[in-house]
């Protein structure tokens, strides 16, 4: 543990930002992916801080981020019993989705191709998936979490993860099909 | 007859091995035993060398029709920053 080894004691602040600090983006990005709003996203980022931070005695030092979004993923859940229990899911990455290529500053024939044509059926076959092989996509595929970020933040073993996630690839390549998806020249 | 059925058993570890394959995560990586048992039947097979492509360009799709709107702003990144570091200042809440 932390304490017995003296890392965190008098300095346990400063040991917490350390650990801390290279992770708050991907929280957030977890954290806007499990709300609807911008607002929500950072309120629920906060709460996660100051939790993580009165329970840093307990955390062994190992894997972060994980540990980072298993806290996450608990305190959306009691927010969510709070306020709105209706809302479980990873919409608002789909429903705010801008077109293709917003920071692209030269157009390839690849990215016209896939800007005009494989966004909108591209989020046409997401919504058709089961919301937990959506998410599992979505935590792996958009959000670049590992198979174990993903596992806690989903609060499932990392086997389930990687099923969840090939169904869910396997079918969105069905659905697409190879015209679609390789026409435009992508590899 | 041997050869095709060989064949056929090979796509089929091939497809359960591909997406281990491809995202080489550290909690599940192939061995190298299966990583040259893996290419050297792409090699080989263009149905699941196809396979292949069409899963780097949905994952490709994926980032780039959807990766850029999951950035979070900087100003929600820097009040974030100022919060941790007013635990820092402030000590243990409460």
């Amino acid at each position: 543990m932390w304490n017995e080894q003296g890392t965190v004691g008098s300095d346990r602040s400063q040991t917490f930002a350390e650990v801390v600090e290279p992770e708050i983006e991907v929280m957030l990005r977890v954290a806007y992916s499990l709300t609807s709003r911008h607002a929500d996203a950072e309120d629920l980022v906060q709460e996660a801080l100051l939790r993580a931070y009165r329970a840093l005695d307990r955390f062994d030092g190992r894997h972060p981020r994980a540990w980072l979004l298993t806290i996450l993923r608990r305190t959306h859940l009691n927010m969510q019993r709070r306020t709105r229990p209706d809302l479980v899911d990873d919409w608002s990455v789909l429903q705010g989705h801008r077109p293709a290529f917003g920071a692209a500053t030269t157009a390839s024939s690849e990215q016209t191709y896939l800007d005009a044509t494989l966004p909108t059926q591209l989020v046409r076959a997401l919504r058709e998936l089961d919301p937990r092989f959506r998410a599992a996509v979505l935590l792996v595929d958009v959000h670049d979490l590992s198979y174990a970020e993903a596992a806690a933040v989903l609060g499932v073993p990392v086997g389930t993860v990687m099923s969840r996630l090939s169904r869910a690839r396997d079918r969105l390549r069905r659905r697409l099909g190879p015209d679609v998806l390789t026409q435009g020249g992508s590899s | 007859m041997k050869q095709s059925l060989r064949q056929m058993l090979e796509c089929r570890w091939s497809a359960r091995h591909v997406q281990r394959y491809l995202d080489a995560d550290p909690s599940a990586s192939l061995t190298p035993q299966e990583v040259q048992r893996l290419e050297e039947h792409l090699d080989v097979c263009a149905r699941c060398t196809q396979v292949v492509q069409e899963h780097r360009a949905l994952h490709h799709a994926l980032t780039l029709t959807l990766g850029p709107t999951s950035l979070p702003d900087e100003d929600a990144v820097d009040r974030l920053r100022r919060f941790v570091a007013g635990l820092d200042e402030e000590g243990p809440p409460s």
